[in-house]
């Protein structure tokens, strides 16, 4: 295993019932990748990406995370390593809706133990970052789609994550958002974070580095595009 | 544990309607919890207060002391003994020792008086009303030091029983009753040998005990000696001692060493203790199912928001808030729920307590008072705050638990 690979899952298998959802995947992301990973609805690429998340756990097979194989049994320290380790973006934006978007980029930060008044700057540059400055006393309701969207990017990667986990960010986006998600997806990857896209849209591929198709819950093809 | 307690906060202020509907609960089960604890130790507490002040914690009488299968437990020790047909043995009423008994306990540490009466019994009559009495003869300066009873006297005129030898104090409902409603009326004691005294009402007694009041006669104790013809005889012995908690003890000491039958308050007032006891568990179990209700209430609330907040759990998780963090998180809800219910309550029971003593009206039963006795002890107002924090923490345990059971990944395929 190199020195540079973040993430790295061995014959990972989930069986859900007598279902196998993954047959065996082999599969590693190395730091700086923009990997997405495509598939038809229901070939186990959301169950592969919960895995890779740490919120699932492989029926068989093992993870490591930056050279270090994961413990699934020790829920404590997967939580900590969901918090500081990793950043999710779902196809809904997830975010509470009592909470201004402010307030919701700062939950992460708490967690993690940032002081309050560190984890509301932090969270001011992030929505700033991403176009949202003069929001970011809004609650959801108040923001558009694509600006929700921006707001959960803007809390996935409060805890500056080693790995990015998008599980079809633009599935509920309009084209225009659509694309200012990728902008900022790639704008992030070229600074040095790693993402793994999960989504059916196989134009959105183009704009990553490699691309994973999964079928049946096995590998069928591996494409590197750069 | 920030994170926690500001998710916990903010959930409190933003999902206001909730947060006050079930705040409204704990509020009023505090309030209520502190004002019935208030008005029923009030007035349990005034009624022993008062009937200690003016009866004394232990009491030496002439009583049955002996058992009638004594002679039984002697050969055969251990066993169940009926007597059937035994003759009451006749005592004399009189405390033949009395003198020693003074001189012995007056000295000791945790007695702060001793009194000694004569009890007699007989009819009082004014103009064609009669009444059947019990009259207590007292040496009024002891009866004072070891008593509080000039506090109770209407007129302060306890000095003219010792001057007037013809003088009598009347319970004020017994001289209600009689027709009596100013000092310096003449009234006629009646004995049981037929004998008729004229004495001069010289004050009247006013402890706000209805039973006492109703039936409570004084005289000087020289003058019941004289009347009865028991010259220097006493067959009551009162003390007063430090704290009304030793009385089962000092009776207990006292029946053993004085050969008389002493009683503690405790005994005397049996029935009245079992009632209040009883009123007790009536205030509690009515406050306790207000509580319950409000725990329900809080219990509904919080059950309803994790479930409507399912998906907000579940990206918590996804962020690494733990099962103890979300725990926290709406435990923290119901403890906050807790905290603002019981302060609230806390100020809407002091409101109405003193609201309380401004009313006027005139309660006779047990006791008599011109409105509310309350006791404003301190210890109902944090009594009523710790138990609503608890019950709403442990009203939002269990939704707590419950949340923090959700699995994200079946939260996020859900779609819920």
């Amino acid at each position: 295993m190199g020195a540079d690979t973040v993430l790295k899952a061995e014959n990972i298998k989930k069986l859900i019932g007598n279902y196998e959802i993954l047959k065996g995947i082999n599969f590693s992301i190395k730091r700086g990748e923009f990997v997405s990973i495509v598939g038809a609805s229901g070939s186990g690429k959301s169950t592969l990406l919960y895995i890779l998340g740490l919120l699932d756990t492989p029926t068989e097979g093992k993870i490591f995370l930056e050279n270090k194989e994961v413990d699934f049994s020790q829920e404590k320290k997967l939580a900590a390593l969901r918090n500081r380790k990793f950043g999710f973006i779902f196809q809904f934006h997830y975010l509470i809706s009592e909470f201004t978007a402010l307030e919701n980029v700062m939950i992460p930060m708490l967690k993690a133990g940032v002081d309050s008044k560190r984890a509301k700057e932090k969270a001011e540059y992030l929505l700033e970052r991403l176009g949202l400055k003069d929001k970011i006393l809004r609650k959801p309701y108040q923001l558009s789609g694509g600006e929700q969207q921006r707001v959960a990017i803007a809390r996935a990667i409060a805890n500056d994550p080693i790995l990015l986990l998008a599980d079809e960010p633009t599935g509920n986006l309009d084209s225009v958002n659509t694309q200012k998600v990728m902008e900022i997806f790639q704008e992030l990857n070229s600074e040095g974070t790693t993402i793994v896209m999960v989504t059916h849209e196989r134009e959105l591929t183009r704009m990553t580095h490699r691309v994973v198709e999964i079928k049946d819950g096995e590998i069928v093809e591996e494409t590197t595009l750069v | 544990m920030k994170g926690n307690f500001f998710i916990s906060l903010r959930l409190f202020f933003e999902r206001r309607r909730q947060s006050i509907i079930a705040t409204l609960g704990v509020v009023i089960g505090t309030a209520a919890f502190i004002v019935m604890s208030s008005m029923v130790n009030g007035f349990q507490k005034y009624f022993l207060e008062e009937a200690l002040n003016i009866n004394g914690h232990v009491k030496i009488f002439v009583g049955s002391t002996f058992r009638e299968d004594r002679i039984l437990r002697k050969v055969y020790k251990e066993g169940i003994f009926f007597v059937l047909g035994a003759k009451p043995k006749s005592v004399k009423n009189r405390i033949s020792n009395y003198s020693e008994i003074l001189n012995r306990y007056a000295r000791d540490e945790n007695v702060l008086g001793i009194t000694l009466h004569l009890i007699g019994n007989g009819v009082i009559s004014y103009g064609v009303k009669e009444k059947p009495v019990t009259f207590v003869g007292i040496f009024p300066e002891l009866e004072n030091k070891t008593l509080r009873i000039s506090k109770y006297l209407v007129k302060n005129n306890l000095a003219q029983l010792k001057r007037n030898k013809e003088a009598v104090i009347l319970g004020i409902k017994l001289a209600e009753e009689l027709g009596i409603k100013d000092i310096g009326k003449k009234v006629v004691l009646v004995l049981p040998n037929g004998t008729l005294h004229r004495l001069k009402v010289v004050d009247l007694l006013n402890t706000g005990i209805t039973e006492i009041d109703k039936s409570r006669v004084y005289l000087h104790i020289k003058k019941l000696q004289d009347i009865l013809g028991k010259p220097n005889e006493v067959n009551e012995v009162i003390l007063k001692l430090k704290s009304a908690d030793l009385a089962p003890f000092y009776a207990k000491r006292l029946t053993k060493e004085t050969g008389y039958r002493a009683e503690s308050w405790q005994e005397s007032f049996k029935n009245f203790l079992s009632i209040f006891k009883i009123q007790k568990i009536i205030t509690r179990s009515v406050v306790f199912a207000i509580l319950l209700v409000s725990g329900f209430g809080i219990f509904n609330i919080i059950m309803m928001t994790v479930l409507e907040k399912k998906r907000d759990i579940a990206i918590l998780k996804a962020m690494g808030y733990e099962k103890r963090d979300i725990i926290l998180i709406f435990s923290l809800q119901g403890i906050i729920i807790g905290v603002f219910g019981g302060l609230v309550g806390n100020i809407l029971s002091y409101g109405i307590l003193e609201w309380l003593e401004t009313i006027k009206i005139e309660v006779e039963g047990i006791v008599r008072a011109e409105g509310f006795i309350l006791d404003r002890s301190i210890s109902y107002h944090l009594q009523g705050f710790i138990f609503a924090v608890l019950v709403s923490f442990f009203a939002s345990f269990y939704p707590a638990y419950r949340a923090s059971r959700f699995h994200p990944v079946e939260v996020f395929r859900s779609g819920s």
